[in-house]
């Protein structure tokens, strides 16, 4: 395994239960949308057609459910020094409320659990995020997974 | 003219339907790494190899969901996901959907649906499942 400690990734024994992160805001815009749109292949009404979305429940076009994940997925890498992540494991997740064209949004998360596995060189390390707009309201929250490195003996 | 739906009622549960296959080229993991800012994955594994973004594949199989012998289901949200990232997945790897109804239920505006899921490799191997749900319209004449 090629070595990881020189580029200051945190390896299992490093993080700790309770630690917490809120990372910078990013303003979702129509063009965050149209991308998505074109990456995914998703284009339902409900990120696509203005003028079906004016008799929605949400009044306009909403960012993909998806797109809010991966945002925030990237946002949360600028808050924190990185894990020696070997692996993401899996991810329980909620969409509590719409991202709007010109919303902003940030991510807080906080380490709430560290698991032993059966392998001694790993850890498993749970991560409790809540996507919150500009006007605190969390959009979406969840649990993401990762298998972290322990540092070589 | 009439716009054909799946709504809530028509769902039936257990009967799987398959997407057709969609490659991850390098293009897309550079555009998806480009919009989202996600570069921790972006490494080479030993062989020189890059992986494509987990989250990437799950965001592909969502436009593939589209792509079913059916009519488009008439999705008012989509609720939660509970989702589980088996195998990584290198360019050039060939992804496909396999899904099926697991639950339904009636709510007051609409019916809430979960869907099993599984992302299959040119092997048929799966890479990742899990279970997505939504919130569906029911049938207008309902």
């Amino acid at each position: 395994m090629a070595d990881q400690t020189q580029d200051g990734r945190r390896h299992f024994e490093e993080i700790e239960v309770g630690e917490e992160y809120l990372s910078p805001g990013r303003t979702v815009t129509e063009a965050d949308i149209v991308i998505f749109a074109g990456l995914s292949g998703d284009y339902n009404v409900l990120h696509t057609d203005a003028e079906f979305m004016k008799s929605s429940i949400f009044g306009e076009r909403i960012a993909h459910g998806l797109l809010g994940l991966a945002i925030q997925s990237g946002l949360l890498t600028r808050a924190m020094r990185p894990f020696a992540t070997l692996a993401f494991l899996g991810l329980r997740w909620k969409f509590k409320g719409p991202i709007k064209i010109g919303d902003t949004i940030k991510v807080r998360a906080k380490v709430i659990a560290k698991r032993e596995t059966s392998k001694p060189d790993r850890g498993a390390i749970t991560l409790e995020r809540q996507v919150i707009n500009q006007r605190g309201e969390v959009v979406q929250e969840g649990e993401t997974d990762l298998m972290v490195a322990r540092r070589a003996l | 003219m009439i716009e054909e739906k799946l709504y809530f009622e028509d769902l039936e549960i257990g009967r799987a339907v398959e997407s057709p296959g969609r490659t991850l080229t390098e293009p897309d993991a550079v555009r998806y790494i480009g919009l989202t800012g996600e570069w921790e994955e972006w490494t080479p594994d030993e062989g020189g190899a890059r992986q494509v973004p987990n989250l990437l594949t799950l965001c592909a199989s969502g436009g593939l969901g589209w792509r079913v012998p059916q009519p488009p289901l008439a999705i008012l949200a989509f609720m939660g996901l509970e989702w589980q990232f088996l195998q990584p997945l290198r360019i050039g790897d060939t992804v496909r959907n396999r899904s099926w109804t697991l639950a339904k239920r009636a709510v007051k505006d609409g019916g809430v649906v979960v869907e099993q899921r599984e992302i299959l490799n040119q092997r048929g191997e799966v890479v990742q499942s899990g279970r997505l749900t939504f919130l569906v319209a029911r049938h207008p004449e309902s």
